[in-house]
């Protein structure tokens, strides 16, 4: 991998540094500890890094072996949209994740976790940026009708309800979610990633490589402390439970199915060359992967609980265990970890709004889905804006007052603020459309920017 | 009719090796030690995914070599790779996996422009030793030293 890095134009920069302040306020605190807990690491960079080695031809799609685009001009109309919204999109997730760590980072149970987390959210900082320079690099607003400085301030403008993904717009209730987050919902990301490598943009896909490698950490900062969770229950620790573990999967896997799009769409990404899988090939692999997690898990656990047993016979156990969903040796089947089902608690794509329980088994009674949701969800999620919204709708389509393809089209949205965002009260917009038109050199330098973060490539 | 095994392939470090990881080790030392996979992996992860690499057939991680770009070290200015740990499932030996796995990280690192591929060895481990040369290691002018306390 061969990588060149570069910055975003000040202005733009700027409305960056500005958002941290208001969204990012323990950025400061990575840096200052950054040597502390990631020793001999390469000093976090808030910049775009483009992997130059990256493919000059079409991989997939109507246009394969064609040279891919290197400007949006040489994009058609309909490709640039389709692309702008993937950017879009893409951008949404790594702003919105940040908003969504920085509520409960605190509350982490120990330093490690929580530096952890921080250096993925000034990852996903760095992701953010990268989008943007997708934005800013080139001119898009011929073939977009939409001002460069507008598609920047759309995606800084959101916030926590009113984020392009619905797993964005989820506020977490604990630290559990914190880490659950990190190794379910940016295990999408590395799919989307990796499946956007062979972008017949090629800038875009210049950008996924230098994103997956930062990405990889990003799943161990969920999967490392989800290990040593299960580890201190299996040998009697109280406070977080398998149990908790489990709601939290079943609050956050239905969103991750749904961020792979309609399981029967993803047809136009291949066509246009910007993906290499539709979206129930995706999100099959996805499922998969995630199943080989929990199913690690339990073995970590009963490992844990059970230590003079052999690797097989604790295989056996947990089958046993799954099996018969009864208690055996002692561990009881709510212990155990379980991969909820495809149709459970969905709202988009195929089996939206369908009644089913978290194992797939159907519920023929709106109110005792209702009942089984408050069982099977975290306590403090069901007290939600987003669960009473859920609620009122799966009732309407229980009713038949609304159908599931018209339920699914209604996106809860919590907030939606589409003007004077900044919480500063000083101007009605992050992006400064008055002042900052000078440019950055196009390679990284040590010089800072008013009001813009401080970490910089050297 | 003979069966043909399944393909051997390399790939980059993922979250997901950690315990494929940890019961290779165990079959291999007899040490079960989740605790300190979980931090190496994580810990080569964080450098850099594709500087360490795991070998699958048929699905399943039969070997691994964590490795990671340096230097800095010892005295050491010109950036290296550094080999620290790798493990081949016993029943998947023979197979050359070991080999795979070296030959993926030398193109990994020379790519990256180290020019020098560098690791320890204890050389009463015979069979970490024989290897290492079989790949091409060979003395080195930076002598481990130690002194007991």
């Amino acid at each position: 991998m061969k990588v060149e890095t570069t910055r975003i134009p000040k202005k733009y920069e700027d409305a960056v540094g500005h958002w941290v302040k208001h969204n990012f306020q323990d950025l400061p605190l990575l840096e200052k500890y950054w040597d502390k807990y990631f020793p001999s690491d390469d000093a976090y960079c808030l910049c775009a890094k483009l992997d130059l080695s990256t493919s000059q031809t079409q991989e997939v799609g109507d246009h394969k072996g064609e040279p891919k685009a290197e400007d949006p001009s040489q994009l058609t109309e309909e490709a640039a949209k389709h692309l702008l919204a993937i950017i879009r999109a893409q951008a949404s997730t790594e702003f919105g994740s940040i908003q969504q760590h920085q509520v409960t980072l605190e509350r982490s149970p120990s330093d490690q976790d929580k530096f952890w987390v921080l250096r993925v959210m000034a990852e996903e900082l760095r992701h953010g940026y990268q989008m943007f320079h997708m934005l800013t690099s080139r001119n898009w607003e011929p073939l977009a009708g939409v001002k460069t400085e507008d598609m920047v301030e759309d995606v800084l403008a959101m916030e926590t309800g009113s984020h392009v993904l619905e797993a964005f717009n989820l506020p977490y209730d604990s630290f559990v979610d914190n880490v659950v987050f990190s190794g379910i919902i940016d295990r999408v990301g590395k799919y989307q990633l990796t499946m956007q490598k062979v972008c017949a943009y090629r800038p875009f896909a210049q950008s996924m490589p230098p994103m997956l490698r930062e990405e990889a950490f990003h799943l161990a900062t969920g999967v490392v402390p989800m290990r040593r969770w299960l580890e201190a229950a299996a040998q009697g620790d109280a406070f977080i439970t398998p149990e908790q573990i489990q709601k939290s999967l079943n609050k956050w896997v239905p969103r991750g199915l749904e961020m792979f799009g309609d399981e029967r769409g993803g047809d136009t990404n291949v066509k246009l060359g910007f993906k290499d899988m539709k979206n129930r090939d995706a999100q099959s692999k996805y499922f998969d992967e995630v199943a080989k997690l929990l199913h690690d898990l339990n073995l970590r656990f009963l490992r844990a609980r059970y230590v003079s047993k052999s690797p097989e016979d604790i295989e056996k156990m947990l089958a046993t265990l799954l099996r018969e969903r009864s208690t055996v040796e002692g561990t009881r089947y709510d212990e155990i970890l379980k991969m909820p089902h495809r149709n459970f608690f969905r709202r988009r794509g195929e089996p939206s709004f369908l009644m089913v329980s978290v194992e797939g088994d159907p519920i023929a009674d709106v109110e005792d889905y209702i009942r089984h949701l408050a069982q099977v969800l975290p306590a403090a999620y069901l007290a939600s804006r987003d669960m009473a919204q859920y609620r009122d709708l799966v009732r309407k389509v229980a009713s038949g007052e609304v159908t599931r393809e018209d339920a699914a089209k209604k996106s809860p949205m919590m907030k939606r603020k589409a003007d004077s965002v900044c919480p500063c009260a000083k101007g009605v917009r992050w992006v400064d459309t008055d002042g900052g038109a000078e440019k950055l050199p196009q390679i990284a330098t040590n010089e800072g920017t008013t009001g813009a973060p401080t970490f910089h490539c050297p | 009719m003979a069966v043909e095994a399944p393909e051997i392939t390399i790939r980059p470090l993922a979250d997901v090796d950690i315990d494929a990881i940890t019961r290779i080790d165990e079959k291999v030392t007899g040490i079960y030690r989740p605790d300190f996979w979980e931090n190496r992996v994580a810990y080569y992860l964080r450098r850099d995914p594709e500087a360490s690499r795991v070998a699958e057939q048929g699905g399943r991680v039969v070997g691994f070599m964590l490795a990671d770009l340096r230097g800095g070290e010892f005295g050491l200015e010109e950036t290296s790779g550094w080999i620290e740990r790798f493990g081949v499932d016993p029943e998947a030996r023979g197979k050359g996996i070991g080999r795979k796995l070296f030959d993926a990280l030398a193109e990994h690192f020379k790519a990256a422009g180290a020019n020098t591929l560098r690791t320890f060895v204890d050389t009463r481990q015979k069979e970490t030793a024989t290897f290492l040369e079989a790949v091409g290691f060979g003395p080195s002018a930076l002598t481990a030293l130690e002194q007991k306390l």
